[in-house]
């Protein structure tokens, strides 16, 4: 097998999700695939449920892929890419399976055939590109979906700000399921999400990827900043990077000091009407989160639960946050 | 949007008016259509407008890629975004045409290069369906609902410059009017469970990496510029490029391919040596 892969200068040169795709520019959907089936390489077949990914890598008749492809329904990646697996054991075919959901496709609808595969231990890859809301149908909210974030299912008026609860924990359900592997990635820590895919890659056994994917159009942001907000998400606590095998988590990266929630919520029209008392409530969350994780083992990062004040004022831009 | 803000303008000059979008998929920077249809009696009809009396194309670039002006008639009129004057413009029929730089006029506005407001103030002057007042009446009641007063007043007054600048002439009906591919597959071809192997079928590339043939250049409004002497060759753009545009070179320098460049500007983001600058305008270097 060929040697592992720890930065960006081992990656293989060879694209198998191709130019002409019709994403937004400066999707984090993009990014992600893109580079993970760099990773993967020919010996892949991929599976695609609804989601942004089949919309704009699959318009018909044309495939952005370059591997074989398959897509059907919204809510049945596991019981699918199962499928696939099962017919390469019959006829002896080597190579990975790997099915690109996005977050409705595994926290909402189809969390039950994601469960199931995991539970069975399928010899699956199972990604799912998380971008906080059903962004392909016009940005509903989901189980994914952070606190306090616009959608136009989680509007803002005079009784209700945004969404009121926290976001799912998938990567607590997925590991309650005992898979071999399960990671969480950000497309802004490319040592750290290549790593982990070509340690995916060469295992057995159900392994899931959980990716960060910031959505220009649904976050409200600009496109330039993609990369730049899934790297303030780390930094701020919104996302943390760890992996968990052989029954316990590791934290794969820890910022020496959480810098405040509101550095990742000001780029953002989705959080721009957040009152400070929804903004403490989510720092104490954060805080509280890293223990979630990890236990008391790894020494918490400093968390300023009572952060310095610095309202979200609008900016004078009349297009601010579009 | 547009669509509908002239729909509203059309109603508020005492017309009966509808508006609606192309039902397809709606990516930014993707091409779009939308439809408006104005008449004085109740509209009743409800289908796409096939035979339009009026053009609005707010990308001049659509011209070289899809049949924009297809159906025009005769005696129709077309609004064009564009630098050019009216009679350097070849729409493929000739036409008079109204030809305003609405992207300027959306920057120097609204900061951002998006138009459909402003092209609605050259499209005021062009027909006297609507008036220029009704038009920003319009705009205002529409973004000022959704976005706030600060942009309803920019938007307003992107419409109202473009009103002023616009310049009314006869366009020129040199070009050829390039025809869509209409051939797809159909079901009888390709049912369900059949697999579409990598091919190309009546100039149609269909099946694995056929998305090759769908150049998405066309789409981006600032262009990266690659500065070699300064890449220190991390490959960070290479890795963070969402369309794989970014070529890496055996040395690990970099190369683009322009042709599916969208313009998003990630790259000279994540560039830690500033070796990538974003310029204005669809260039190539």
């Amino acid at each position: 097998m060929s040697e592992e892969m720890a930065t960006i200068k081992d990656m293989p040169n060879n694209d198998y999700f191709l130019s002409g795709h019709g994403a937004c520019p400066g999707c984090g959907v993009a990014i992600a695939v893109k580079n993970i089936m760099r990773i993967l390489g020919p010996d892949t077949t991929v599976y695609v449920p609804a989601s942004c990914l089949i919309v704009f890598s699959a318009l018909y008749p044309t495939s952005a892929f370059r591997n074989p492809f398959l897509f059907t329904a919204f809510e049945n990646t596991g019981a699918v890419i199962t499928g696939i697996k099962a017919a390469q054991r019959r006829r002896g075919v080597q190579g990975n399976v790997v099915g690109f959901a996005g977050d409705g496709g595994t926290f909402d609808i189809g969390l039950q055939a994601m469960s199931g595969a995991a539970e069975r231990g399928e010899d699956v890859l199972y990604v799912c590109l998380d971008n906080e809301a059903y962004m392909n149908t016009g940005i509903q909210r989901s189980g994914a979906t952070p606190f306090g974030a616009w959608t136009t299912t989680s509007p803002v008026g005079k009784v209700r700000q945004g969404k009121r609860q926290m976001k799912k924990d998938i990567m607590d359900i997925v590991i309650a399921n005992q898979p071999a592997y399960a990671a969480t990635l950000s497309i802004a820590h490319f040592s750290d999400f290549i790593k982990k895919v070509d340690k995916a890659k060469r295992m057995k056994g159900f392994r899931f990827l959980h990716v960060l994917t910031p959505c220009v159009p649904g976050w409200k942001t600009e496109s330039i900043r993609s990369v730049e907000l899934a790297r303030l998400a780390v930094e701020t606590g919104m996302w943390t990077l760890y992996e968990w095998e052989f029954g316990e988590a590791r934290s794969t990266y820890r910022p020496k000091e959480m810098r405040p929630v509101t550095d990742y919520l000001m780029p953002q029209g989705r959080f721009r009407h957040m009152s400070k008392d929804d903004l403490n409530l989510l720092q104490r969350w954060l805080c509280e989160k890293w223990y979630y994780h990890y236990g008391h083992e790894v020494e918490q990062p400093v968390c300023h639960i009572n952060h310095e004040e610095k309202p979200m004022h609008f900016d004078g831009d009349p297009l601010h946050g579009v | 949007m547009a669509a509908q803000a002239f729909a509203e303008a059309a109603v508020l000059s005492g017309h009966h008016a509808q508006a609606f979008p192309y039902f397809g998929a709606e990516r930014r920077g993707a091409p779009v259509r939308a439809f408006a249809r104005v008449d004085d009696a109740k509209i009743t009809i409800k289908s796409q407008i096939y035979e339009p009396d009026l053009v609005v194309i707010l990308d001049e670039s659509l011209l070289e890629i899809d049949p924009v002006v297809d159906g025009l008639k005769a005696e129709g009129r077309a609004v064009v975004n564009t630098m050019k004057g009216p009679e350097e413009l070849d729409l493929g029929v000739s036409v008079d045409c109204a030809a305003v730089d609405a992207s300027i006029i959306a920057l120097e506005t609204i900061k951002a290069p998006i138009v459909n407001t402003a092209i609605l103030g050259a499209l005021a002057r062009m027909t006297d369906l609507v008036t220029i007042e009704a038009v920003k009446q319009a705009i205002s009641d529409r973004f000022g609902e959704k976005l706030g007063p600060q942009a309803a007043a920019a938007n307003s007054l992107a419409a109202e410059l473009a009103y002023q600048r616009a310049k009314v002439g006869r366009c020129k009906g040199e070009r050829p009017i390039v025809q869509r591919k209409v051939w797809l597959p159909d079901w009888e071809k390709v049912p369900p469970g059949v697999v579409l192997a990598q091919d190309s079928v009546e100039g149609v590339a269909i099946g694995p990496g056929s998305s090759l043939t769908n150049f998405t250049g066309t789409w981006r409004t600032v262009t990266p510029r690659y500065l070699k002497e300064k890449c220190i060759r991390c490959l960070r753009c290479w890795f963070c490029c969402p369309e794989g545009c970014i070529k890496r070179q055996p040395d690990d320098y970099e190369k683009w391919d322009y042709r599916y460049c969208k313009g998003c500007g990630i790259c000279s983001n994540v560039c830690p040596v500033q070796a990538i600058v974003m310029e204005k305008g669809v260039k190539e270097w």
